[in-house]
C-alpha cells in the first residue's frame, strides 16, 4: 500500500488495446507519474480493491465489464478516484452518460497528445485542491444551520439527522461554495473550478447540482437561506443563512 | 428520409381512401338492390290490385290468372304468387352476396397490396439501418489503431527519443498500419461476400494438403507464442470446395485460435477430419481462453468481437468469423463453434461437402 502522496500521483491506465495502452503508459511515466496498466474492467475494479490512485484512465468498449460499468461500480463501492474515459464513441449521449456515471472528464479517440496530458493535471489538480482545502481538521467538516458536511468522507447529516451520501461534484461545489462565504460565486467559476472543461454543453448543470444542495441541506429548498441565487451571475453561501 | 415519410402517409392515405371507397360502394350497391326488389314489389302490388279489382267487378278468377300470370287467386282475394316471392327475396340475397363477395375481394386484394408495399418498405428501412451501423462500426473499429498511429506520431515529436524507443514507436506505428489494412481488406471482402459478387468454384480438394500450407504458413508465428499446431488429417480425403475459400476459412479460424491461445501463456490447436454421409467435417480445437457456450452462433455476426480479456494481444477486426460464415454458406457447407466455457479451449467444426470421385 502506498502513503497518499504516492497513491495522488499514481494513475490507473485501463485500456484493452495493447499499443494504445502502452503509449498512454509511457507518456505518463515520461510526465512522472506511477502507471499501472490493466486490459479489462474485472481487473480494474478487482486492482482498485486493494490498491489506490490518484485518477483511473478509463476505456469505455473494455472486454467482460464495460468503462460505465466499473464507474458506476467504483461510486456505488464508495471509491471517488476522478475517471478520465478515454474512448472511440465521442458522441454527446456518451459524454453526458459518462459524466453521469461518475466520470470527471471524457476524451474522444483519437486524442491529442497534449490535449490528454493536460486534461490530466487539470483532474489531478483539482482534486489535489479539494484534497489541500480539506486537509486540517477544520476544513474537513463543515456545520451550517445544523447540517453538518464532512468533506473527507463525503457524506453529511441534515438539519433533520438524516445521513446523506454526497457526490464527488456535490461536494466540490459545496466545498468551493464554502471557501468563500457571503461571496458571489458566478457559474463559470464553479464550472472551472469543479469540471474544469468545456464538458457539459451549459451552465444549467451547476443549477441542478444546486438544486440538489438545497434539497439536501435547506429546511425549505423553495425559499433558500444559505444557497442564494444571484439572479445572472450565480450563486452566494451564507453560513448564517438569510434573515 | 423525410421523401419516404411523405411517400407512407400518401400510401396509407390513399389505401383508408380505397377501402372507404369500396366499403361505401358495398352499402351502395346493398342499398340499390334492396331498392330494386322493393319496385319490383311495388309493381306486383299494382297487379295484385289491379287482379283484386278485377274479381272484385266478376272477372272470373281463371281469366285474371291467365291475365297476371303472377298473381294467385284464391277464392275471392288476389296474392302474390309463391314462387314469385320466392323468386324477389332470393335475387335480393344473391345480389347481396355478389356485392359481399367483391367487396371482401377488393378489400382483401387491397390489403395484400398493402402488406407486400409495407413489407417492401420495411426491409428497405432495415438494409438503411443496417449501412449506418456497419458505417458507425466500421469508424469506430478504425479509431483505436488511429488512436495508437497518432499517440506514437505525437510522442515522437514530442519527447527526445533513444533509438531503441524510436524503433519500438515505428514498430507499433506499423504494426497499426498493417491494423488498418487488414481491415479495409476484410470490410472489402465482407461487402463483397454480403452483395453475393463472388463466383466461387467447386472442385474437388484433398484436404490434408490444402490444410497443411495453410499451417506451413502460420507455424513459425505460433511457435513464438508457444503454440504447438498438431494437423492430423488423413490423406485422400477429398471435398468440394473453392480452393482460395477454403484457404481463406481455414487460415482465419487458425488465426482466431492462435489469439485465443496467445493470451493464456501456449497451448495447442488440433486439426482432425472425419468423413460422414455426404460431408467432410474439419474440427480446429484449441486449448485457448474460449467463450461462454451462448455466445456461440453470436459470434460469426459482423463486429462480434471475442473478448477474452487477461491482456489478449489479438488485434481482431470483428469480420473474420463473418468471412468464414459467409464462405462456407456459399460453397454449399457449414461452420459452428462450440465452449465449454471461459477458459475451457474452444472447437470450430468446418464442413464441405465430400467429393467422392476425387479430381477427374
Amino acid at each position: 500500500m502506498n502513503t497518499p502522496a504516492q497513491f495522488y500521483n499514481r494513475i490507473l491506465v485501463v485500456e484493452d488495446d495493447p499499443h494504445l495502452s502502452a503509449g498512454v503508459m509511457e507518456n505518463l511515466r515520461a510526465e512522472g507519474y506511477d502507471v499501472h496498466a490493466v486490459a479489462d474492467g474485472q481487473a480494474a475494479l478487482d486492482w482498485l480493491k486493494g490498491e489506490q490512485c490518484g485518477l483511473v484512465v478509463l476505456d469505455v468498449m473494455l472486454p467482460q465489464v464495460d468503462g460505465f460499468t466499473v464507474c458506476r461500480t467504483m461510486r456505488e463501492q464508495g471509491n471517488s478516484t476522478p475517471v478520465l474515459f478515454l474512448t472511440a464513441r465521442g458522441d454527446p449521449a456518451d459524454r453526458v452518460r459518462g459524466l453521469e456515471v461518475g466520470g470527471d472528464d471524457y476524451l474522444a479517440k483519437p486524442f491529442h497528445l497534449q490535449e490528454f496530458l493536460l486534461r490530466v493535471r487539470a483532474i489531478l489538480r483539482r482534486w489535489d485542491w479539494y484534497r489541500s482545502a480539506s486537509a486540517t481538521p477544520d476544513s474537513a467538516v463543515l456545520r451550517f444551520a445544523g447540517n453538518e458536511v464532512d468533506f473527507r468522507a463525503f457524506r453529511a447529516r441534515s438539519w433533520n439527522g438524516l445521513a446523506q451520501e454526497l457526490t464527488e461534484k456535490e461536494a466540490m461545489i459545496l466545498k468551493v461554495l464554502a471557501e468563500r462565504p457571503g461571496e458571489i460565486v458566478s457559474r463559470e467559476d464553479l464550472l472551472e473550478k469543479v469540471w474544469g472543461y468545456d464538458v457539459f454543453p451549459s451552465t444549467r448543470t451547476v443549477d441542478n447540482f444546486i438544486l440538489r444542495l438545497r434539497k439536501r441541506f435547506e429546511r425549505d429548498p423553495a425559499t433558500p437561506r444559505h444557497f442564494l441565487t444571484v439572479w445572472g451571475v450565480g450563486y452566494r453561501f451564507l453560513i448564517e443563512g438569510e434573515s | 428520409m423525410k421523401a419516404t415519410r411523405l411517400f407512407q402517409v400518401t400510401a396509407l392515405a390513399l389505401v383508408v381512401v380505397c377501402a372507404v371507397q369500396v366499403g361505401w360502394w358495398l352499402f351502395d350497391q346493398r342499398a340499390y338492390a334492396i331498392e330494386k326488389v322493393r319496385d319490383a314489389r311495388a309493381l306486383y302490388s299494382q297487379q295484385i290490385a289491379a287482379a283484386q279489382a278485377l274479381l272484385d267487378s266478376g272477372t272470373p278468377g281463371g281469366r285474371v290468372s291467365a291475365l297476371l300470370p303472377g298473381v294467385v287467386i284464391e277464392g275471392k282475394r288476389a296474392t302474390l304468387a309463391p314462387q314469385v316471392d320466392e323468386m324477389l327475396l332470393s335475387e335480393e340475397r344473391r345480389r347481396i352476396n355478389q356485392y359481399a363477395w367483391e367487396g371482401g375481394f377488393f378489400l382483401l386484394a387491397l390489403a395484400l397490396c398493402n402488406g407486400v408495399i409495407f413489407r417492401a418498405l420495411r426491409a428497405e428501412a432495415r438494409v438503411r439501418q443496417e449501412q449506418e451501423s456497419f458505417l458507425a462500426l466500421v469508424s469506430h473499429q478504425f479509431k483505436t489503431p488511429l488512436a495508437s498511429l497518432q499517440l506514437s506520431l505525437e510522442t515522437m515529436a514530442m519527447r527526445p527519443l533513444s533509438p531503441d524507443q524510436s524503433r519500438t514507436l515505428i514498430d507499433r506505428m506499423l504494426s497499426d498500419l498493417g491494423r488498418m489494412e487488414a481491415m479495409v481488406t476484410q470490410i472489402l471482402e465482407s461487402v463483397r461476400l454480403e452483395r453475393g459478387r463472388v463466383d466461387l468454384r467447386r472442385e474437388p480438394l484433398e484436404l490434408s494438403g490444402a490444410v497443411g500450407r495453410v499451417v506451413s504458413h502460420l507455424d513459425e508465428r505460433a511457435r513464438k507464442e508457444r503454440i504447438t499446431i498438431c494437423a492430423d488429417i488423413a490423406r485422400g480425403v477429398y471435398v468440394l470446395a473453392d480452393p482460395l475459400a477454403l484457404d481463406v476459412v481455414v487460415r482465419n479460424l487458425l488465426e482466431n485460435a492462435i489469439a485465443a491461445v496467445t493470451p493464456v501463456g501456449g497451448g495447442t490447436i488440433t486439426l482432425t477430419a472425419r468423413q460422414l454421409a455426404g460431408e467432410v467435417e474439419l474440427e480446429v480445437k484449441d486449448s485457448g481462453v474460449g467463450f461462454r457456450p451462448s455466445d456461440g452462433s453470436r459470434l460469426f455476426e459482423k463486429f462480434s468481437r471475442l473478448h477474452p480479456g487477461g491482456g489478449s494481444s489479438y488485434f481482431g477486426t470483428g469480420l473474420g468469423l463473418f468471412i468464414v460464415r459467409r464462405l462456407m454458406q456459399l460453397a454449399g457447407g457449414r461452420v459452428s463453434a462450440h465452449s465449454d466455457g471461459v477458459g475451457q479451449g474452444a472447437q470450430f467444426v468446418l464442413a464441405w461437402p465430400v467429393a467422392p470421385a476425387g479430381p477427374t
